[in-house]
């Protein structure tokens, strides 16, 4: 049986009616024609459906969609202001950091939270954080710079070699 | 060559903002007025035949349009059952057999998925088991049950293909056959003999974006198909041929591909979606679970049995490669893999004596098709890593055994070709002196052990081939460039662009590239095989030159002008030469990895993939193919393994399918170009996209063997084969130590 | 795969939650993060037809602490542990462990009642959480009762758990200056663990002796795996590595783990070994830091 639920998402407040068994990535994506987040594995592993609930990173595939209600959502399509884009956005740009970008829009939203929970995070304490996020294309040198350079911390020195 | 004001330059890729606010479509994200959805239904046996298919309570069920049966495939007198991109081995649906559980059996489309899925629980089917091959070893039997009674011969000719064939009676789908010099002669004279099994299993693309296919038919009868393939001329023909159509009235659309790494080519679900499209009368769409993509499609699961012959100093006189290649249940592109795989299974090495055998063998699982490498890394992981065992046998440095023996520009290759353009050398000393080849490391925790292992890789291209650009100038000095090639990720949309505005002296941003829609853009083979820059590239580059003579010509009226360029690729060169693929790859790896001696845990500290790519369109996106791919072998070396028990494949998903991770990535991950140019190629460019990934695995062993005298030998090399191959190694010496006594 | 169709129940208390289960035992689940549920349900394993909201029950995420004790809401997420301060300050390696589970995402909306009720072998928590003599609060629409954590699991997925109750909360006894706890855990590149060892020794403050020890092993059996024939060997007994390598050993003969993709028994014994080892001397170098 359909419910509504009233959901802020990307600063609008939206009413909407959903069914139980509809996830919050259904809800982004149908409802609300957001397709940035995407269905990936539907397992919580990969990432590629991160949004930000009430600013904590969160598989939309495996949250349901009444329960957010009264909550606020980010997705990607959230982070740019009207033509502005974030700085996380003009990072990747810079640094390349993605190829089919299937994975991105996930992977900008973990880079969101992680400037959000850590912001002093040195490398170590960002691979661990990200480590959620799968890139098959294998981005994740760039995706480390483009972390990097949004904390603005300087990377750990390399180890040690012994002769 | 000098740098020009477009190629060579790190120029970002046209489609980024896009793709970094959540903006570019992907086809799951397309939405199709009145499309119905489709759900398939497959087996659950790995191995029987149909004995009884029921769909009446299906179709009577609110909200389901239609229901595709075997019943409809042989009804239906307008179009044919059989398809596959070499040997017609596959069905529309599953009709007398099924053959692996997964086989599609029944389809439904229905107002949404919900209905379909509901709809799939009431389609009865009784099947009577046969007996299941599960290994090539199984399949081999005398007595095993053949999977395909009879074999077809390939109607669809690939030009590369037209020797192919199986053993009939058997469960031998092909076979490919190299011989030079003589083999047991060059045995006879070595000092040593080697002789060694290396495995690799099945293994998943694990594209993050799944399978997508819609179908419509309209009133006219034309078929308009928009699906997540890498090569939409070929699944245009496999469908105008299926559906008895001229090719003119079937497209295919390709939008991006959320990548696919070989995963995407041929047909797969689009004779399907298409049937069920027809007997809808409606548009259909099908998106794949990641469960059922984990039953679409493989890497070949192989076994390589390697017989060296060398010299006391490291000369290989002899070598003997036995290939077993497990092709699951269909043959899809199998022969290609059997052929390609065999080729350089000798490896990039002058070796006198050679006799490859190379076999593609049915069994009841998963069916396997192209996958990045294409057979010559399964191969790559038993040449370089017994080259390197060798070595230490010998007490020769790996190195220099593998730049003694090494094929070089200019010599003739096994293939029987003289090898141009060819940078192998220089990528393997760059390689090895990246991770400081020769200097030991220690670790500072006395329950680690640090090694370095090092590997190269020779690969070829699809030869014959073709690829064909257009081009048309607007008002405004604006170009738009059409062509086949799918954007999946590898920037092929901006290298094309590149070389389009370098040879135009325009800049980039005046260049619109129209991309794989097979009304639209003319002919390519396909976005695969490493070849859309050496092809395509030299394509547009042609096109734009035409373009630019027809604008010298015609004065006024530009809107009427349009470039065209194409590239034929043949086995038989200009002088009557022959060749076995218009360029060759060439790469190295280094791996440095670190080993723990209690748990077998292996991490990679270093890696350097070093890989010749004549000249970078794009040096950013070259380096970024390099790491890529690099991180692909790590996960293909260290974590990924298909696990079948009794046909059951029993971890189809990412909880139980382990992909690397930003903690697996080396924290030393080196990306070097090394520039060979090739005369053919735009601005002397090759292709790149495969290289990198196959010298992994074996770099890796290698350094695991440097780090501890342990041999893994079967991939994954994962810390409980490290493990047992430590104890091993352990007793060995114990027992040695107790003989020298 | 789409989520098969049911029916949301979102009780306001703990009561009225409880009286649902109980009229509906086989029909209804509980549903708080649903990270575990929700998969299951996805692959249609389990098709519950109502689900049973409890996330808008009141007072039931918290980190609390009351002298004694600290006691833990059954809502409270992995994420709300990761971060407690005074989680921090009283037992850090739940901290450090729960950096480790699953992923990022899992953790912001996991709960701790979840993990525990749902009793999957493949879990951190409740090893580490016996090898602190955990207590966990069960309510039913009537009453509650506190029983010892390792009472709760009883098989493969199977608690204690009457129809109609409900974990609300579990509640960690503060522990004395010179106890040392060490979790270590095994994952063969999965976010699941593959095998696990929690320990924890209380020293006496002038001889350093151990005075008592937990071992419990987690992943390698149907349940969380207690080894008192280990924590006998450690009881009355100063550090030494051969001691810990003897616990070990016995630890690793005590369990039969499951052959499957993970690792073979002799490998999962292994490694049971071997993190039993590094755990043992980990758990009495942080009792001896402390004391």
């Amino acid at each position: 049986m359909k419910r509504a639920i009233r959901v802020t998402v990307n600063r609008t407040e939206h009413v909407l009616s959903v069914e139980p068994c509809e996830t919050l990535l259904d809800l982004l994506r149908n409802h609300l024609n957001l397709t940035g987040a995407k269905l990936g594995c539907d397992q919580q592993v990969c990432g590629a459906c991160t949004v930000l609930l009430d600013g904590l990173p969160v598989s939309s595939c495996t949250v349901l969609a009444v329960d957010v209600d009264a909550r606020q959502v980010l997705s990607i399509e959230g982070l740019a202001e009207g033509q502005e884009l974030h700085p996380i956005q003009h990072a990747f740009l810079r640094h390349s950091a993605f190829q089919c970008a299937y994975c991105t829009p996930g992977m900008i939203m973990a880079i969101k939270a992680l400037q959000d929970q850590v912001p002093r995070a040195n490398d170590d304490q960002i691979r661990h954080f990200l480590a959620g996020n799968i890139c098959r294309c294998g981005c994740h040198v760039e995706i480390l710079e483009v972390a990097r350079a949004i904390l603005g911390t300087p990377s750990t020195p390399p180890r040690e070699v012994l002769p | 060559m000098n740098d020009g004001f477009a190629v060579g330059r790190a120029i970002p890729r046209l489609e980024g903002k896009e793709k970094v606010t959540g903006q570019l479509q992907y086809l799951s994200d397309l939405k199709i007025p009145h499309m119905l959805h489709g759900k398939i239904l497959r087996s659950t046996v790995a191995h029987g035949r149909i004995k009884r298919i029921d769909a009446s309570k299906a179709e009577q069920l609110p909200g389901v349009v239609a229901v595709l049966t075997r019943d409809d495939v042989l009804r239906n007198t307008q179009h044919k059952s059989h398809y596959g991109p070499v040997f017609k081995d596959q069905t529309v649906v599953a009709i007398d057999k099924v053959r692996y559980v997964g086989d599609p059996v029944a389809a439904v489309a229905a107002a949404d998925a919900a209905i379909a899925e509901e709809a799939l629980e009431l389609i009865e089917v009784d099947y009577d088991p046969l007996p299941t091959v599960c290994t090539p070893e199984e399949a081999l039997a005398p007595d095993a049950p053949l999977l395909h009674e009879f074999a077809d011969r390939p109607e669809h000719e690939f030009a590369d293909l037209k020797d192919i064939a199986g053993v009939s009676g058997t469960n031998i789908c092909s076979l490919f056959k190299l011989q030079k010099g003589h083999a047991a002669r060059g045995f006879a004279e070595a000092d040593r003999v080697f002789e060694d099994v290396f495995s690799t299993p099945a293994a998943q693309h694990a594209a993050l974006e799944s399978f997508t296919t819609v179908a419509q038919f309209d009133p006219s009868g034309r078929l308009t198909v928009w699906s997540t393939v890498q090569n939409p001329f070929v699944i245009r023909d496999q469908l105008a041929e299926l559906f008895n159509l001229p090719e003119s009235m079937v497209r295919v659309i390709v939008l991006y591909l959320g990548g696919s790494y070989g995963s995407k080519q041929y047909p797969k679900l689009e004779p399907l979606v298409a049937a069920l499209a027809h007997k809808a009368r409606q548009p259909v769409g099908i998106t794949l679970t990641r469960e059922e993509v984990f039953h679409t499609i493989t890497k070949h699961g192989a076994t390589v049995r390697l017989k060296t012959g060398v010299k006391k100093d490291g000369t290989i006189v002899a070598r003997d490669c036995q290939v077993y290649l497990n092709t699951g249940a269909y043959a899809e592109i199998g022969p290609r893999v059997c052929k390609k795989a065999g080729y350089t299974a000798g490896g990039p090495y002058l070796i006198p004596n050679l006799n490859i055998e190379s076999r593609l063998i049915y069994t009841n699982c998963v069916p396997a098709g192209a996958f990045r490498g294409f057979g010559v890394t399964q191969t790559t992981w038993a040449h370089e890593s017994q080259l390197s065992m060798i070595a230490r046998k010998l007490n020769i440095d790996p190195l220099e055994m593998m730049l003694k023996n090494l094929v070089d520009e200019g010599d003739e290759f096994a293939t029987g070709e003289r090898i141009q353009s060819f940078g192998l050398r220089e990528c393997l000393q760059k390689a090895a002196q990246a991770i400081d080849w020769g200097k030991k490391s220690r670790s500072t925790d006395s329950s680690k052990a640090i090694g370095k292992g090092l590997a190269c890789a020779i690969k070829s291209t699809i030869t014959p081939s073709s690829s064909s650009a257009h081009m048309r100038l607007n008002d405004a000095g604006t170009v738009h460039v059409y062509v086949g090639t799918v954007e999946m990720g590898q920037a092929s949309d901006t290298t094309m662009a590149q070389i389009a505005a370098e040879e135009l002296g325009i800049p980039i941003d005046r260049i619109t590239i129209v991309h794989s829609d097979t009304d639209l853009t003319p002919y390519d083979l396909s976005t695969s095989s490493s070849r859309s820059t050496f092809h395509m590239g030299r394509a547009v580059q042609l096109a734009a030159q035409d373009l630019k003579r027809q604008l010298a010509l015609s004065g006024t009226g530009a809107h009427s002008v349009v470039g065209s360029g194409t590239v034929n690729t043949n086995t038989l060169k200009a002088k009557g030469e022959h060749q076995t693929s218009a360029f060759w790859f060439a790469g190295a790896g280094a791996a440095e990895v670190e080993v723990d001696r209690e748990t077998g845990l292996v991490r990679v500290l270093r890696y350097a993939a070093v890989v010749d790519v004549g000249k970078p369109i794009n040096p950013v996106h070259c380096e970024q193919q390099l790491r890529g791919a690099a991180i692909f072998g790590i996960g293909q070396a260290l974590l990924e393994q298909m696990v079948y028990q009794d046909g059951l494949l029993i971890n189809p998903n990412f909880l139980d399918y382990n992909l690397p991770r930003f903690l697996d990535v080396p924290k030393e991950l080196i990306a070097v170009l090394v520039e060979h140019p090739h005369a053919e190629g735009p601005h002397g460019a090759k292709g790149i996209g495969e290289t990198a990934i196959i010298p992994v695995a074996p770099a890796i062993a290698n350094a695991v063997e440097d780090a501890v005298g342990a041999r893994v030998n079967e991939l994954p090399i994962t810390p409980e084969r490290v493990l047992r191959a430590l104890r091993a190694a352990e007793m060995d010496a114990a027992r040695g130590a107790v003989l020298s006594n | 795969m789409p989520l098969r169709s049911f029916e949301y129940i979102e009780p306001a208390s703990v009561s009225e939650a409880c009286q649902i289960l109980g009229d509906y035992p086989e029909e209804a689940r509980i549903c708080a993060g649903g990270t575990s549920l929700l998969l299951l349900m996805k692959q249609s394993i389990v098709r519950p037809r109502y689900l049973v909201n409890i996330k808008k029950i009141p007072r039931l995420c918290y980190i609390e602490n009351d002298g004694a004790m600290v006691r833990i809401g059954a809502l409270t997420t992995h994420h709300d542990l990761e971060v407690s301060p005074l989680i921090a300050q009283c037992f850090p390696p739940i901290a450090e462990t729960e950096h480790e589970i699953a992923n990022v995402r899992v953790r912001s909306v996991g709960t701790v009642g979840g993990n525990l009720g749902f009793a999957e072998p493949l879990t951190d928590l409740p090893p580490m959480f016996m090898a602190l003599d955990a207590s966990v609060k069960i309510e039913n629409a009537k009453q509650s009762r506190l029983i010892p954590l390792g009472t709760l699991f009883v098989g493969h997925y199977e608690t204690i758990l009457e129809p109609g109750e409900l974990i609300t909360e579990v509640q960690i006894s503060r522990t004395p200056k010179s106890f040392g706890l060490k979790y270590l855990r095994f994952s063969a590149g999965s976010d699941k663990p593959a095998v696990g060892c929690a320990v924890s020794v209380t020293l006496d403050d002038s001889t350093g002796v151990c005075s008592n020890a937990r071992v419990v092993l987690g992943c390698v059996a149907p349940t969380p795996l207690r080894v008192e024939a280990s924590e006998a060997l450690l009881v009355g007994r100063e550090f030494r590595p051969q001691l810990a390598e003897q616990a070990a050993r016995v630890a690793s003969e005590a369990c039969s783990p499951l052959e499957d993709i993970r690792g073979s028994e002799q490998y999962k014994r292994d490694i049971v070994k071997i993190l039993t080892a590094r755990a043992v001397t980990g758990a009495f170098e942080h009792a001896k830091r402390l004391s």
